[in-house]
């Protein structure tokens, strides 16, 4: 068992040996001037010496000792049980890409050349574990805008410098810096340096994560050319119930300061629990003078968040808010309209366009512009998922400029003369009953109120060859929430129960609850099902933000459910709303969706799952 | 016997296949590896041959729940690659089998998991491992 870890490195080692100096094989490593190609094709392994056990077998809990992680990070670490990974929806999770060109394994690298001009267009860099297959462009194409879909692999650019290749990667999901709960965000971006050197590779990566990290979190390893191929390429996975009787609500995680096994991991090697927490400071050799005074105390500090106000978002913001309206194909005949407020989505065919939501009304001739563009046909459904402005406020010119020939003809035409001349509304009914103003809220002009609502939990259309449902989810940010689900395209529109952008904006004087809104999570991903790794395969639009998949509605689930946990824990030991946001049960996740000003912020957030809670 | 160059990358090769498959977690961050094993006796449940780790459900022959329901363990083991190299397939083990096994246990005792170190069929007397099988 031990040899079979200890030989490749034995061998790892021989080969470098036996390989001779830098470059002395074919000249591959040979510098050839500025920006020339080198060939890096063929199949490579990494040298395990370095964190053979991080990438190996992995890493023990409460090991985060020279990581620049920042509070949020460290607290994030913290709350993260690893029975997590025994939900489905995180058993298949694959590696980010920065973890991913460190994995254990084999990396096959091949070039993309435009056949007819012999131009590098893109290097391939396939990894063997969990197939993470990474694209270089090198053709100078720009990386994709903020509010396209993130993926384990990111989205990457290559230039050469001189000898060594530089790749840039932005788009990447949530994933780990270590595998014992250390988060790397969505926010993160690396810049890596591949330098070829004969039969070897030196490699360099750089991660900056404005979420987790105060500082680059910067690595080194180098490869060996296998003039063999290993074989297994492929990495299947697939997700099973492994623990029973587990309600579907509960995200296993530890409270803040409740850690139990805090110590293990310092105990083991006799080192301060201090050294362990990480942070900037474990990085540097000024800290050894701290082991010699650490105290527990003051690690058992820094497993609470401190003191103070709550920290805000360093996430980029998706919308371009450049007064366009930006389209981008999801999948098939749909399509999702970014800039005017929340995302709106268009599924086109014979029957004329399907939309639903039709944003915040301040771009609404725009929006009306890019759907024309889309399909020269009148609008002929809106679904509505919920009765928020910024979901329905373009509704009556959209509904206008539509029509809805299948009325036309019927009996009701014979009463209602201008029967079928709009497109028709569609939503559950207390998005009208909040519209109108019986309930309270304030009422919107009647042309902009569904008219085709749903009790219960489904409405049913089959439109422009797809069947398309809207499925209530009670309670949730509001009373009247809906998720529209195109089956065909396999496209879910979640409105603003999901969005990449800040904490779900539960609503509860318009019936929204905190456990309504996990139930509605959970109600999404009763409806997905990924394509490989815990990725692609359903695409969800969001509210507001990325186009995402399985993958982000899951990590909003946990936090929310998280959440929920903390502030449930503090009710029953009595602590008052001010207690509550005092305590900061959101620190984790403030730096990713915490904002202290604007129309949705840390604190209405937490007082919105502190009074949903205490409604009980 | 003298090692060659090529008999060294040969050897290389052949590792890279064998080289345990990574889980997406940690083993040492999921199960209390040090802990002295735990012991379950029962009824096999399901076989799920699958990746990155194949999984055994068992129903525990004295254990239950509050209930009164019989515990099921979820005991966590190689890849199917991994366990086809060792004669392990889909067909070794079948529901209704009664098994004993051994595991590191899990690091929060209600999820009732184990990582496998044997497991037994004391009816024919079939066990893994032999000799110095492992997945990890």
């Amino acid at each position: 068992m031990k040899l079979l870890h200890t030989l490749p490195i034995i061998l790892s080692a021989s080969l470098l040996l036996a390989q001779g100096p830098a470059g002395g094989r074919g000249g591959a490593g040979a510098p050839a001037g500025p920006a020339a190609a080198i060939d890096f094709s063929g199949m490579w392994t990494g040298n395990m010496q370095e964190d053979s056990a991080e990438r190996g077998a992995g890493p023990d809990l409460v090991d985060y000792a020279g990581v620049p992680i920042n509070e949020a990070g460290r607290l994030w670490a913290l709350s993260y049980d690893p029975s997590r990974l025994t939900s489905r929806f995180h058993q298949c999770d694959g590696y980010v890409a920065p973890y991913s060109v460190r994995a254990i394994g084999n990396t096959r690298v091949w070039e993309e050349r435009d056949p007819k001009l012999q131009k590098l267009i893109a290097i391939h860099w396939y990894s063997q574990t969990f197939e993470g297959h990474r694209v270089f462009w090198m053709d100078g194409r720009p990386h994709p805008p903020a509010y396209a879909p993130h993926t384990w692999m990111g989205f990457s650019t290559g230039t050469f410098v001189g000898n060594t290749l530089r790749v840039e990667t932005t788009h990447l999901k949530q994933g780990w810096l270590r595998r014992n709960g250390l988060p790397e965000s969505d926010q993160a971006t690396l810049v890596e340096f591949f330098t070829r050197h004969g039969d070897h590779i030196t490699y360099t990566s750089v991660i900056n994560d404005p979420v987790f990290l105060t500082e680059p979190s910067i690595k080194t390893t180098d490869f060996f050319r296998q003039p063999i191929d290993p074989g297994g390429w492929l990495f299947p996975c697939d997700d099973s119930e492994q623990v029973t009787g587990r309600a579907p609500d509960q995200v296993p995680n530890y409270l803040f300061g409740k850690h139990p096994f805090l110590e293990e991991h310092a105990n083991k090697y006799k080192l301060p629990a201090l050294a362990m927490l990480g942070g900037a400071e474990t990085m540097y050799g000024e800290f050894e003078a701290k082991l010699k005074t650490a105290t527990v105390a003051e690690a058992r500090a820094k497993t609470l968040p401190a003191a103070g106000p709550s920290l805000t978002s360093r996430a980029v913001d998706p919308d371009p808010k450049d007064g366009n309206i930006h389209v981008l194909h999801v999948r098939g005949n749909v399509y999702m309209l970014v800039g005017d407020g929340g995302n709106i989505v268009v599924q086109t065919g014979d029957e004329g366009p399907f939309v639903v939501d039709t944003g915040s009304g301040k771009l609404t001739d725009k929006v009306l512009a890019a759907i024309k563009e889309l399909s020269p046909k009148p609008i002929r459904m809106i679904a509505n998922t919920s009765f928020l402005p910024a979901h329905t406020s373009g509704n009556e010119k959209l509904k206008n400029a539509g029509s809805d020939p299948s009325v036309v003809g019927t009996f009701l035409a014979l009463a209602a003369p201008n029967a079928g001349s709009t497109a028709s509304i569609l939503s559950h009914e207390n998005v009208v009953t909040r519209m109108n103003g019986s309930l309270g809220a304030p009422a919107t002009p009647p042309g902009s109120w569904p008219i085709d609502t749903f009790i219960g939990d489904r409405l049913r259309k089959f439109h422009n060859g797809d069947s398309v449902e809207l499925f209530h989810t009670p309670n949730a940010i509001t009373d009247g929430d809906s998720f529209v689900h195109f089956r065909r395209a396999d496209v879910i529109v979640a409105g603003d129960v999901f969005t990449t952008t800040q904490y779900p904006f539960i609503d509860t004087a318009n019936g929204g609850s905190v456990q309504g809104e996990i139930n509605a999570l959970n109600a999404i991903l009763a409806r997905t099902v990924f394509e490989h790794s815990g990725e692609g395969g359903t695409l969800v639009v969001p509210g507001r933000g990325y186009l995402s998949d399985e993958h982000e509605v899951v990590e909003y689930r946990d936090m929310v459910a998280i959440i929920r946990d903390r502030v449930k824990a503090m009710i029953a030991g009595g602590a008052s709303l001010q207690q509550v946001k005092a305590a900061r049960v959101t620190a984790d996740y403030d730096t990713r969706y915490g904002a202290n000003t604007g129309a949705w912020t840390t604190d209405m957030f937490v007082e919105a799952v502190y009074n949903s809670l205490k409604k009980k | 016997m003298k090692l060659t160059f090529a008999s060294l990358l040969g050897v290389a090769a052949t590792l890279s296949l064998t080289m345990p498959l990574p889980a997406h977690h940690s083993f040492a961050a999921t199960y209390i590896e040090d802990a002295p094993p735990t012991e379950i006796k029962g009824t096999l449940k399901s076989f799920r041959i699958q990746n990155p780790h194949s999984y055994v459900q068992i129903e525990d022959e004295k254990l239950t729940d509050k209930e009164g329901t019989p515990v099921r363990w979820v005991v966590e083991w190689g890849a199917a690659a991994q366990l086809a190299t060792q004669n392990v397939n889909a067909a070794t083990l079948k529901a209704g089998d009664k098994v004993v096994v051994t595991g590191a246990p899990g690091r929060n005792p209600e999820d009732f998991r184990l990582l496998m170190r044997t497991i037994t069929r004391p009816a024919d007397g079939w066990k893994w491992p032999v000799g110095n099988q492992t997945f990890r």
